[in-house]
């Protein structure tokens, strides 16, 4: 009897591959069930994100990986070329395996948090399912602790390792929560709906989005829930903004010091962090000269996200020290032989 | 134990404040160094019953007791305001002032040897001593949440973020607040304290009342300038911290 560990992921295989093998909540149900019926299996959880599809099972001697992949492959229909597509992992390799995947240490954002209850999700459905016994289970709920571990005893989900992330962390740093607090998206491209989408996650309700072409505008503001604002007005509302994402195609400085001096006794000083996210900038350098405004552009955001990928990155030698003692705990003689 | 409440609160601050550093460095705040917090305030106590009992009366009859005095008041006001936001981190920044205070009560000389107890106490003179000095605890503190505020708003405004001083501050707004809260806190406690000052038996409009009502007006302007017309963060950050060490000053050359 020997754990095994197939899968294919965003590095092994492309977008149009991975889709092939991709399954939906009702597919797992059924591929764990069919699973058990494939030759030498005893025990099986089937794992299906948007980035991997992994299969961990426990096989008896009749049984082994290749069997497994074809099993899995005839299921799929695939018949393309598996040079490099799929990765094997056995004993305690597959185990540890399943706790970097849990932890996130194997994730195309190191250290994202969602794979986790994915993880979670998956084995609850073969337990339901009846297909995870003496070996699954201790073997998940081990991962799920190196994956609580690994959350609070390491600094690998710390720091926002995106531009709209970065411009949640300044937010935050200048008004704590942001709850409550409002937001002005100047300019309709992606860049400015995925920050704004970044700080309603966190809180923030009010969302106004302006934009030359009035209708992309509002296009914007009814997919992320705000509101549009002509772009000749959009002055006046500044008054009452805590956060302003300029992200226009404009080649000229479209906030200048003037419109911030203009509204400085109404706001009563209150603080306001500017994020100017378009290149050439949208906001006059000089802003960033107003007392109670916070102003940063792209390549502020950029450093930020570049320095938390390269901490998080540092902490993988603490995590691998988790595993480590983790499955050294397990008494597991398919994990540790 | 008598001298030996003041050395071991002041060893406990400095515990406090290297353990808090330290957690900085490490980007974690350290709940430690607010239990450290406890302890130093607990001794305190114990010192300033220890004077207390000495004189018969609120023990602010020396350098010695009043620096032990003001201390244990910027204690108490990190301890009761200090939850509502980082906790260790504002301790970062409280305990090297407590232990600078209980470092000049320990130099020898700053305690009097020779206390004479009161026959005869002035409830009026010991409630207006009381409050003055408590009052100078809450100002001391929130002209240390300035200086947390110049350094976060120095370093947010460069653009110098990756440290880990910055991560763990609170925010900007946060201490904006706290500046304004513990202000006003200390302002109705001075408030207090010169009122009783005017009940005294014998009491007179002299030099020290002068400073203490002129430092009053002061506050209150700084205060009402950022309540009905608004102040940018670091105009009201160097309000608080020159208007605290100025007075503390004034009051030092009296």
């Amino acid at each position: 009897m020997k754990l095994v560990c197939l899968g294919l992921n965003h590095e092994t295989a492309p977008v149009e591959v991975r889709e092939k093998f991709a399954l939906s909540e009702a597919g797992v149900e059924r591929e764990v069930a069919g699973l058990l019926g494939a030759r030498g299996v005893e025990e099986g959880v089937v794992l299906s994100t948007c980035n991997r599809t992994e299969y961990y099972a426990v096989v008896g001697e009749d049984g082994g990986e290749q069997d497994l992949e074809n099993w899995v492959c005839e299921q799929r229909g695939f018949l393309g070329d598996r040079a490099g597509l799929f990765y094997v992992h056995e004993a305690r390799g597959a185990a540890e395996h399943l706790c970097r995947v849990a932890s996130g240490m194997n994730s195309m954002v190191l250290g994202e948090t969602e794979i986790f209850g994915q993880v979670k999700q998956a084995y609850r459905k073969a337990h339901e399912g009846g297909a995870t016994k003496g070996v699954l289970n201790q073997l998940f709920q081990r991962a799920f602790g190196v994956g609580k571990r690994v959350r609070t005893q390491t600094a690998i989900q710390e720091g926002a390792t995106s531009v709209a992330g970065a411009s949640v962390e300044l937010a935050e740093k200048v008004f704590g929560r942001l709850k409550g607090s409002s937001v002005m998206v100047i300019g309709a491209g992606e860049m400015s709906r995925q920050t704004a989408r970044a700080l309603q996650s966190r809180g923030a309700t009010s969302v106004m989005v302006t934009n030359r072409s009035f209708d992309k505008a509002v296009d914007l503001a009814n997919e992320i829930d705000g509101r549009a604002i002509p772009f000749s007005g959009w002055e006046v509302e500044l008054e009452h903004l805590d956060v302003v994402i300029a992200a226009t195609g404009a080649p000229h400085f479209v906030v200048k010091p003037g419109h911030v001096e203009a509204v400085r006794r109404k706001r009563k000083f209150r603080p306001l962090i500017m994020v100017d996210i378009a290149v050439p900038r949208d906001i006059d350098p000089e802003v960033g000269e107003i007392e109670e405004v916070y102003l940063y552009d792209i390549d502020t955001l950029q450093e930020m996200a570049d320095e938390a990928r390269r901490r998080r990155e540092e902490q993988l030698k603490i995590c691998e020290e988790i595993i480590r003692e983790e499955i050294d705990k397990a008494r597991l003689p398919a994990v540790n032989g | 134990m008598g001298i030996g409440w003041v050395i071991l609160a002041t060893v406990l601050a400095v515990a406090g404040g290297v353990i808090g550093v330290l957690g900085v460095r490490e980007e974690r705040t350290s709940r430690r160094a607010f239990f450290l917090m406890f302890g130093v305030f607990g001794a305190q106590l114990m010192a300033l019953g220890w004077r207390g009992g000495l004189r018969g009366s609120c023990p602010l009859g020396d350098l010695g007791e009043v620096c032990l005095f003001l201390a244990w008041s910027l204690t108490l006001f990190y301890l009761v305001t200090g939850t509502t936001y980082r906790v260790s981190l504002l301790g970062v920044f409280t305990a090297p002032v407590v232990v600078l205070l209980q470092g000049v009560a320990l130099i020898p000389g700053s305690f009097a040897t020779e206390v004479m107890k009161k026959e005869v106490v002035d409830p009026w003179r010991e409630t207006h001593a009381a409050l003055s000095v408590l009052s100078y605890g809450a100002l001391a503190l929130a002209a240390v949440a300035g200086v947390m505020f110049l350094i976060l708003n120095a370093r947010l405004k460069s653009r110098k973020l990756g440290s880990g001083l910055v991560a763990g501050m609170p925010s900007v707004s946060r201490l904006v607040r706290a500046m304004f809260r513990i202000t006003m806190l200390g302002w109705l406690v001075l408030t207090a304290g010169i009122v009783a000052a005017l009940m005294m038996e014998v009491g007179s409009f002299n030099a020290h009342l002068l400073v203490a009502t002129v430092t009053w007006i002061l506050y209150a302007v700084l205060l009402g300038v950022y309540l009905w017309r608004g102040l940018p963060g670091k105009h009201l950050a160097w309000g608080v911290i020159v208007l605290f060490l100025g007075s503390l000053l004034v009051f030092g050359k009296l």
